[in-house]
């Protein structure tokens, strides 16, 4: 059972593996030139540099703080208006329509205007990514209300519950994993745009860096963006994951009906 | 005082509105349930029997005619009224001991903690308490559903097939522990079911129902001695009564008359 489990997760390294054997096959050798794809010794090497600069700390810094206050703004209101739509059906019949016609719109969309707005600064960046944030958010959210099990609240419907006891008891357990998923969605897409918004504006920040190096021709500090934009977001996912399993625990994977 | 628990339904009438014409799916239903009774209500599939249910339950809305319980028409879900449903419909996130207390209004006090010992007891779930439902097997469930159902002491409870999805042994057993809780709590029960031999085993009266529109087509008495014998004369007599009613006569090869 556990060696079988180990094999698994083992068998999803082969090919990163053979992809990293012929980058530095290919690279070691000049076949594609160094300017487009330096070597990985080297990209680690300036990834070291960037490291112990105190450079790529103080850009993360800057883009995790855009991505915690985007993220946060995104992920209340996302919850206010799915929670709103999905407990009273007025609310739903009023502010649907206009949600799905606004998330129709891709999140960049919203660059031109929203620049001509708050400019290129901080507020800039952190209600681009609430924006995305909030999709997400209010849409899980609100699936999650909508997929309570109408077998339950005839349960609770027959046992004479009042509203709370009827929320507390029935549909916030029964949406929790669904908010749950909204929230990873949320997170993700915050971090894909803070990304996005830094390639756009200048500033601080790991997009910027890469936006810069860029100009510079810098391929190898590009890459060392691409990378550590990549294992962040691996690891802020696989954070939220274990909190998940923590505290949602074992006995949902049973949900009838 | 008076013994509380008499149900009693007076042309019954249910339809469900269509776009073009209604369909009519309870027809003039008229029936009287006693204190303590256990009444078996069968049929097949969308002969209505659910929907009467759900009416006596009041999770279905809209009927005309008139269903009271004790003298009293009903007005929506109430707590006087239990109910088990055919899936268990015990809340996967909290455990047997949580799902028992659902139906009490603190569940957490003393009293209460009591109330809920002694029906695991009384359904053979005790030392269940902090297991969750998908630790249990599907009677186990079942049982947990109906321990629920009665812990806030309902004048009725009602069973929309409890036992439909168990396997046959277990099903066996089953009947004996529903009997076996019936007459200890000593409550109304009407079930639906269309298990012949579990109608036999376990009513009182066996109320025999038809198709489109579902109407009350006869009412068949029990009066067998409890425990019954599966395997008895009285017993066969009676199932072959209800199933002519369904236009399944019985041949009898090697029997002959004298």
């Amino acid at each position: 059972m556990k060696f079988q489990i180990i094999k698994n997760k083992l068998l999803g390294l082969i090919i990163p593996l053979i992809l990293y054997v012929a980058w530095d096959f290919l690279t070691s050798r000049e076949i594609i030139p160094p300017e487009l794809l330096p070597a990985p010794k080297v990209i680690f090497d300036t990834w070291w540099d960037l490291q112990s600069s105190g450079e790529l700390a103080l850009n993360m810094k800057m883009s995790l703080l855009r991505v915690g206050f985007g993220f946060l703004l995104g992920a209340i209101s996302g919850f206010l208006l799915g929670t709103a739509m999905g407990l009273w059906k007025p609310v739903e019949l009023y502010l649907n329509p206009l949600f799905n016609f606004f998330r129709q719109i891709p999140v960049v969309a919203w660059i031109p205007f929203l620049i001509l707005w708050l400019g290129i600064d901080e507020w800039f960046k952190i209600v681009f990514i609430s924006f995305g944030a909030f999709i997400p958010m209010a849409l899980k959210t609100l699936e999650g209300i909508k997929g309570v099990p109408a077998s339950y609240l005839e349960v609770v419907r027959v046992f004479e519950y009042g509203w709370f006891r009827v929320l507390r008891t029935v549909i916030v357990p029964s949406a929790l994993p669904s908010i749950s998923t909204g929230l990873r969605l949320c997170l993700s897409e915050a971090w894909m745009l803070v990304i996005g918004a830094e390639l756009v504006a200048a500033g601080e920040g790991i997009g910027n860096v890469m936006v810069i190096a860029r100009r510079l021709f810098q391929t190898d500090v590009v890459l060392v963006g691409v990378i550590v934009i990549a294992i962040t977001g691996f690891a802020m996912d696989k954070v939220l994951g274990l909190l998940e399993t923590r505290f949602l625990g074992l006995h949902r994977s049973q949900n009838a009906q | 005082m008076e013994r509380l628990g008499t149900l009693e339904v007076k042309n019954l009438n249910k339809k469900y509105r269509s776009q073009n014409d209604d369909l009519l799916v309870l027809d003039d239903i008229n029936l009287t349930v006693q204190p303590g009774e256990f009444i078996s209500i069968i049929g097949s599939s969308g002969c209505g029997k659910t929907t009467f249910l759900r009416l006596v339950v009041g999770l279905e809305k809209g009927y005309e005619g008139e269903i009271l319980l004790d003298g009293q028409r009903l007005n929506g879900p109430s707590l006087k009224r239990g109910v088990v449903f055919q899936d268990h419909r015990l809340l996967p996130w909290l455990s047997i001991e949580k799902n028992v207390g659902m139906g009490l209004k603190n569940p957490k006090s003393g009293e209460s903690r009591k109330t809920i010992q002694e029906h695991l007891e009384l359904v053979g779930l005790k030392g269940f308490e902090k297991h969750y439902p998908h630790q249990l097997s599907g009677g186990m469930s079942q049982r947990a559903a109906i321990a629920r159902a009665l812990v806030n002491r309902p004048e009725i409870l009602l069973l929309d097939e409890p036992l439909g999805a168990l396997d046959a042994l277990t099903r066996m057993y089953m009947h004996q522990e529903l009997e076996r809780i019936w007459m200890k709590e000593d409550i109304t029960m009407i079930m639906i079911t269309h298990d012949v031999d579990e109608a036999i085993v376990l009513s009182d009266k066996i109320v025999v129902m038809s198709s489109r529109p579902g109407t009350i087509k006869k009412i068949i008495p029990v009066p067998l001695a409890r425990p019954r014998d599966r395997a008895g004369y009285d017993f066969a007599n009676i199932k072959e009564e209800v199933l002519a009613e369904f236009q399944l006569h019985t041949d009898h090869p090697f029997t002959y008359s004298i």
